[in-house]
Parts: structure tokens; sequence; C-alpha cells
């Protein structure tokens, strides 16, 4: 979905846009996170916890994060996104 | 204010003062609060009408008028509830502008992002709504123009790392503006304080919570009172600001002095 003003572009899968998604940060360390299309949600790959994304609503409060549980879990997600407009 | 002009009820009577009967435990902890607001989000909306007779809304007018929001900004609502203060923020930033609006209960966000879809101002698709804790809030230092907080301080369990967590996310020179109940200094000295307070008591025992029992939420509603009881003064709240870093804390009270509303410059 392109947003009016032509600037954003809302993720197919998540329903965030990547605007959204880049300004949010992990609730616990303030670091990047990375959006996950696969597992549709965002990643703090900084502590190995991953916040879901419901119903285009973002999940950050601190225990609502699953701790991912091995390197697999943090491999299988998608590469970061680009942007693209 | 003629919504608030209510006659003193007699104290010669021998009525006594409504007590819940439910074995519902305080709301002390986060996730006690959680839930609480979880459970009154379907009438929320009703009730502020109700039992504010529409005030509310010019009250949040009010508050977002102090922070000095303009057109382009990017603005955070924390606490956003069903998105009162968000609608409204979204109204002055425009579609240049963003509107952040974080709370942390889900159902309250539902509601907030059902009422969007419903809506047909273009500015309005402006709003992002993020379920979070005020207390750790998910955003970089200084993201923000301007700022929000509509009757979320006084349920935040940690108020004063929610203050730090505001202060970390605001651009210097930003504005923050808080608004609430307002908890009167009540003393023997100060008259206008006395009567305050012991009208907000009374409207909350006999207006308030009676209102809440007919949609099965006097429990809810009951926990309003002990919470402006535990809350702080305008003073407090404005040294509170100080000592978290904002460079000026002012408090105002409206609504007859049942409302007040801090405005803090980072």
């Amino acid at each position: 979905m392109v947003r009016r003003s032509g600037v954003l572009l809302k993720s197919a899968a998540t329903g965030i846009s990547s605007r959204l998604a880049e300004i949010l940060v992990c609730p616990l360390t303030k670091q990047p996170l990375r959006m996950c299309e696969k597992t549709n949600s965002l990643i703090s790959d900084s502590i190995g916890v991953s916040y879901p994304i419901v119903e285009w609503i973002p999940r950050l409060v601190p225990s609502d994060g699953i701790i991912l549980q091995s390197d697999q879990d943090l491999n299988s997600s998608d590469s970061p996104q680009t942007n693209s407009s | 204010m003629a919504a608030l002009q209510f006659a003193f009820p007699s104290t010669a009577g021998s009525r006594r003062r409504p007590e819940s009967r439910s074995t519902t435990r305080p709301a002390r902890c986060t996730a006690d609060r959680q839930a609480l607001f979880n459970r009154i989000a379907p009438v929320y909306d009703n009730l502020n009408d109700l039992l504010s007779l529409g005030m509310h809304r010019v009250w949040k007018r009010m508050a977002v008028s102090w922070n000095e929001v303009r057109e382009g900004d990017t603005a955070v609502d924390v606490c956003c509830g069903s998105g009162d203060l968000a609608f409204l923020l979204s109204e002055k930033v425009g579609i240049s502008g963003k509107v952040i609006a974080l709370d942390f209960s889900k159902e309250q966000l539902q509601i907030a992002a059902t009422r969007q879809s419903a809506q047909s101002k273009a500015c309005y698709k402006n709003i992002e709504w993020i379920e979070g804790d005020a207390a750790d809030l998910p955003f970089p230092r200084s993201s923000f123009d301007a700022a929000t907080i509509g009757y979320g301080l006084r349920n935040i369990v940690d108020r004063r790392k929610a203050m730090e967590e505001m202060y970390k996310v605001l651009k210097p020179g930003s504005k923050v503006s808080i608004l609430d109940f307002n908890k009167s200094t009540s003393s023997l000295n100060s008259f206008s304080s006395s009567i305050s307070c012991f009208f907000q008591d009374w409207m909350i025992d006999y207006i308030v919570v009676p209102i809440a029992s007919g949609y099965t939420l006097a429990d809810e509603y009951q926990y309003l009172k002990s919470s402006i009881k535990k809350y702080l003064t305008g003073k407090e709240l404005e040294q509170l600001a100080r000592e978290v870093g904002f460079s000026e804390a002012k408090f105002y009270e409206i609504g007859a002095g049942l409302m007040g509303n801090l405005v803090a410059t980072r």
C-alpha cells in the first residue's frame, strides 16, 4: 500500500510503514529494531528478542518480547528491509 | 462550569457512602492497571462523555494547545487510550506531520484504530498506534517536537521513570502537556482547595461510581479515587519535572480546580 504522500511504503506483510519501523527502538536497549516479515515481528538483535506485530500494531511492552532461543531463530528472519518509494 | 455545579449533599442524613462489596484487588502493579484499562475499554469513551458532560473534550483541546504543536511536527501521545488526544494532535500537525500514539492496553488501541478507520479526515491517516510502556518508551532520544499525556501519568507506577523517558524523547526546547485530575493541596488555610477536594470525592462516590456500576465497572472507577489521592499535587509535578531535567515546568488548574495540566519544556 502506498501512502497518499507517496513517500512511505507500508509493508504488505506487517502492515506497518517502513518509516515507522525505522524510528522504533527496543524499549529496553534503545537500539534499532529490524523488521522481519517472515515472523511478522520487530527483532532486537542486541538482546535476541522478538516483539510481535498484531493487527498492524507493534507490541513493544517489554513483557511482550519473546526471547529468541537460538542463532537459528535469529537467522531465520529476513534480511534487513530496504526502503523503496 | 455548568457541568460540575451540583448541590452539596446534606451531611445530616444517615446515608452512607457507597462501598464496594467486590473482592477485586486494588490495581497496584502495572499488570493490574493494564488489565483494568482493558476491561473498561469498551465503554471508556461513553463514560468519559457522560461523567464529564463532554467537558473532557475541552480540557484535551487545552492540553494540545499548551504543547504548542505545529503543522509538520512529529508528536507523541503517551497513554493514548482510545485516541482522543492523538486525533487532536493529528489535526494540528496535518498531513505533513506525524503522530505516534502509545498505550499499554491492547483493547484501547484496537478501539483507537477502529475509530481511525471510521474517520474521513486525511490527517488522521498519519497516526501510528504502538503498544508500549510509558516507563520504557520504544523511541530514540530527541524524536518528538511535542508530546501529550492525558489521564495517564496518574496511572503509571513509576512516574519518575516515565518523566525521564518523556524528557529523553523530546527534542530540546519542545514541550510536554500532561493533563489529569488535580490533587488539591487541601489544608485548613486553603478553603477553596478543601472545597475542591470534597467536591472531587463526592463526585466520584455519588456520580462516577454509581454510573460505572451500571456498566458493572464500579470497582474500576472506584480505583479513580485512590489513584487521585496517591497522585502528585501541582507543585510536586513541577518539582518532579525539574528534577528529571525539564528546564521549565508550570502547572495550571482548570475545570474549576478539578483538573490540572502540567506544561514542561525540555
